[in-house]
């Protein structure tokens, strides 16, 4: 049992609302971003237009912190936890809440002044365009295209400085309303969208509400399913990891490496779909199972089969190339500890979290230490070389005591709760992905996921500080951005 | 063991090897057509198999299209996610500096009608809404295989 943290205390004197989840007065609330203890990392922040929160990570577990908001005003907690700008954008842009006290300049995320009616999700939302309410827009002129995000990300070079002006990049042009959509559905129903959230995490996403859900619904976890969906999380894993690595290769002119990436992940989406399974995973997860039809066994058997005579060459190649990305686009560790930036980006970087050495279940003898802590494109690109060995050593580990083991079990009710509510989370390829999620009458009420890319872009002006305008999409390329999760 | 030498020549090979025939009957033997990329609000798993699309695995150029990284020297634009009301006046320019001749396909089925994105305050549904859409890759995700198939068929003058 870790120690309870000044904030931990904080928060735990509030009102229990389920599992980790606390609600505190406004004071309290305030408190929380004054204090001069050491600080609990904020994984992310949210708010619609009754409550804001905040998640944190406390040692390996969620604790989630949210408070009422009054008059569409509450006190932003980005002036102490920088990640937490984005959040309360975007909240701005949907529901017309505001952030007091806070450094930001109030421009909007997701908006831009493009939709006809202005903050959709309040309960009234106001006409669009140029009324008194209507969104702050930057004008600087953006390089979208061919500038190393795969998605729609608006970068702003810094042609004086250098560097990027992050200030005024742009990450909310692809945003496509998923929360208004994923409101009053089923869970079965928001499960089918939050599949298509991300193509970073077409199982993970899902993993992560299937998780937050089996916490709502009061339901167990059987060793077997436990094991099905730690599988599938790994073969995408590989999937992603070979992409990123493919995309990083292309971007250096290395077309050998680019090469062999390429057919590796296609022979895996290959040997996904002779085995029943999708080509990338899509739709694989279900709230309490996985797609009809699949055998785990069989299908990781004839991953490790075909995957595992490739690393060799795989390796050698990412090696040879590796002195080329020395030095660009460095994350130093207290940034990636301040923002929680994680997956192999943060792990290259010396923050060694991985939220799958806390799962039940897991064989931890498959997961190695990445040993690295340069932070930058070469060491991104050797972490994820070692976590795809790691991936399929894992797959080989769980295939010799598959469905073995205790079952996850289900969260009693607590006294007086009415609400169910589940907090899940699955750590994708590119890090961490949350899911937090209330139902009422057997609805999605209110619905947060947290996209692993977000904490990242709040570090993006850091990390790119010294990298020249040529250099820009091979240094985008190695940090694996994307903005399908941060846009929603 | 091999020595690494001796891996990485064998390296190189493969891509040889690799090197795939071309789909299309005969070969191709007309100027390349250059495709443009265009993402517009998705999971962006569509614009992930464009990439794939292009890294080898498939005999893009050896069918005769080459992508190019400016609309100015695109014949077709391929357009994919649904479109976000941001994103809109950005397809209008990328379409607008294409020389004459251009033609618009949507990949996957964000890029035609919305997808799961279509409809509510932030997007304008796909590309069907917009304008008339005479070629479109169905999907989500279509495979690289399949794009290629249908690219190689409008090239030939089959509508999808
Ligand atoms: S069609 Fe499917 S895969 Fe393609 S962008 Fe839309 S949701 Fe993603």
């Amino acid at each position: 049992m870790i120690p309870l943290s000044y904030m931990g205390r904080l928060v735990r004197g509030g009102e229990r609302l389920s599992y980790g989840h606390y609600a505190v007065d406004a004071p309290t609330w305030q408190a929380l971003w004054h204090t001069s203890e050491v600080a609990l990392p904020m994984l992310s922040f949210w708010a619609d237009e009754r409550r804001a929160y905040g998640l944190f990570l406390e040692g390996d577990q969620p604790l989630l912190v949210s408070t009422a908001i009054d008059d569409k005003r509450y006190v932003g907690p980005s002036q102490r936890y920088p990640v937490a700008e984005w959040g309360e954008r975007v909240a701005f842009d949907l529901y017309g809440v505001e952030a007091m006290e806070v450094p930001g300049d109030g421009r909007s995320a997701l908006d831009g002044g493009a939709w006809d009616i202005t903050w959709p999700l309040s309960q009234r939302p106001g006409p669009g365009g140029n009324h008194g309410g209507a969104p702050k827009v930057s004008k600087a002129p953006l390089w979208i295209d061919g500038n190393g995000v795969t998605g729609v990300f608006g970068l702003v070079p810094d042609m004086q400085q250098g560097g990027i002006r992050a200030e005024q990049c742009e990450a909310g042009l692809g945003h496509r309303g998923v929360t208004a959509q994923l409101l009053g559905r089923t869970p079965e129903e928001a499960m089918g969208l939050v599949a298509r959230m991300s193509a970073g995490g077409y199982v993970a996403y899902p993993l992560a509400l299937a998780r937050a859900l089996m916490q709502a619904e009061g339901r167990r976890i059987e060793p077997a399913l436990r094991d099905s969906w730690m599988v599938l999380l790994e073969i995408e894993r590989v999937s992603l990891h070979l992409h990123d690595v493919m995309l990083t290769a292309r971007a250096m002119d290395a077309g050998v490496l680019a090469a062999h990436c390429t057919h590796a992940r296609e022979a895996l989406a290959r040997v996904c779909v002779e085995n029943g399974a999708t080509r990338r995973l899509t739709d694989m997860i279900r709230k309490d199972g996985y797609r009809r039809g699949v055998e785990i066994v069989p299908l990781a058997q004839a991953v490790l089969r075909e995957m595992k005579p490739r690393l060799s060459k795989l390796a050698l190649l990412v090696d040879v190339y590796a002195p080329r990305l020395a030095g660009l686009a460095v994350l130093p560790v207290e940034l990636a500890r301040g923002l929680a930036i994680g997956g192999p980006v943060g792990r290259s970087s010396g923050r060694s979290l991985d939220l799958r050495r806390a799962e039940n279940g897991m064989r931890l003898d498959a997961l190695r230490a990445t040993g690295a802590s340069a932070g930058d494109a070469r060491a991104r690109q050797a972490v994820r070389m070692t976590e795809v060995f790691d991936a399929l050593r894992l797959i080989e580990r769980i295939l010799g005591s598959f469905g073995l083991g205790e079952a996850d079990e289900a969260y009693p009710a607590i006294p007086n709760v009415t609400d169910q509510e589940g907090v899940g989370a699955a750590e994708s390829a590119r890090g961490d992905v949350w899911a937090w999620v209330r139902l009422r009458d057997g609805r999605v009420d209110a619905i947060h996921m947290r996209d692993p890319a977000v904490p990242l872009l709040a570090g993006l002006g850091r990390i790119m500080k010294d990298v020249e305008v040529a250099m820009m999409p091979l240094a985008l390329r190695s940090l694996g951005v994307s903005t399908a999760g941060v846009a929603q | 063991m091999k020595s690494r030498t001796i891996s990485l020549v064998e390296a190189f090979l493969d891509v040889r090897r690799w090197r795939a025939r071309s789909v299309a009957s005969g070969g191709c033997t007309q100027l390349p057509i250059g495709l443009y990329f265009l993402e517009t609000g998705s999971c962006e798993g569509c614009a992930m198999e464009l990439e794939a699309l292009c890294g080898g695995a498939y005999a893009l150029e050896q069918n005769g299209f080459r992508r190019v990284l400016q609309p100015e020297d695109a014949d077709w634009l391929l357009v994919t996610g649904a479109v976000s009301r941001r994103c809109a006046e950005r397809l209008d320019q990328v379409w607008r500096a294409m020389p004459a001749g251009r033609s618009l396909i949507a990949i996957g089925r964000c890029a035609v009608d919305g997808g799961p994105f279509a409809g509510g305050y932030a997007t304008l549904g796909g590309l069907a809404g917009l304008t008339r859409v005479q070629r479109s890759v169905p999907g989500c995700p279509p495979e690289p295989a399949a794009i290629l198939a249908a690219l190689v068929a409008f090239r030939e003058g089959k509508a999808a």
